[in-house]
């Protein structure tokens, strides 16, 4: 139990291994459930499973769709400034 | 003195907050709110642990990343005591490293900290725990205004 306790608290003092691929974009995912789950227990005015569940996975989608919007305005303009205008300039931007 | 210390407005209030924030949802279980107080609870600690286990607890810095740490503190006062043992062991392990130094190596003493945090996995834990100290701070704030309502005659908000 002991050896179990200070492994655990061990585990605590050294960082995961999270390489920077397209993936670890999904540890958003937690966050957005905890946020939504948070600000919705504050807002309603009680708390039962079926309701609260139900504004909750609200609040998460529309987050989620805001995101997912705003990512595609910034690939867009990204694209944009990268990739087509230095055409449109016939020169290179950068 | 025949008031009750429910009936002392400010007292209350800030009862109410330094619960919430000494423990998670606590603000909320004084005012009889249970099911949000546990929602709250749950919710606030396990975010705030996930950040600690995918960044160490070298993501709770007092030395070089003071903004971080404000959100962080909101969590519970012992955030203080993490936050006090990091900085001790940066200051020892740079207070070391200057003993022997070069100039290179002095240069390089943020790096020499004892617990050391960088890369996605930093970033993860640092967002992590900070949204779940901010996410309570919502929750003091809510707590005191719940209870302010209720002393002056109003309901939930």
């Amino acid at each position: 139990m002991t050896v179990f306790a200070i492994a655990l608290l061990a585990s605590f003092t050294t960082p995961m291994r999270i390489g920077t691929t397209p993936a670890s974009v999904l540890w958003l995912l937690p966050l957005v459930a905890t946020i939504s789950i948070v600000y919705k227990a504050t807002k309603v005015s009680s708390i039962r499973l079926r309701p609260f569940a139900k504004e909750t996975a609200g609040l998460f989608g529309s987050i989620l769709v805001f995101i997912l919007v705003a990512a595609v305005v910034l690939y867009g303009v990204a694209w944009i400034v990268t990739g087509q205008l230095p055409g449109l300039l016939d020169h290179s931007a950068f | 003195m025949g008031q009750s210390w429910k009936e002392n407005h400010a007292l209350y209030l800030i009862v109410v907050g330094a619960v919430a924030w000494l423990v998670p949802g606590g603000g909320h279980y004084l005012l009889k709110e249970n099911r949000r107080a546990a929602v709250i609870l749950v919710a606030v600690t396990l975010t705030f642990l996930v950040g600690l286990y995918v960044g160490s607890i070298g993501v709770i810095d007092a030395v070089n990343a003071k903004p971080w740490y404000a959100a962080q503190v909101m969590n519970s006062p012992v955030v203080f005591l993490l936050g006090s043992h990091v900085a001790d062991a940066y200051h020892r392990a740079r207070d070391a490293v200057q003993g022997e130094a070069t100039a290179a190596r002095e240069e390089a003493g943020g790096t020499t900290q004892a617990y050391l945090v960088f890369g996605r996995a930093g970033e993860i834990g640092q967002i992590y725990t900070s949204v779940a100290g901010l996410l309570n701070l919502l929750c003091i704030v809510n707590a005191i205004y719940v209870a302010h309502l209720r002393v002056v005659g109003g309901g939930h908000a």
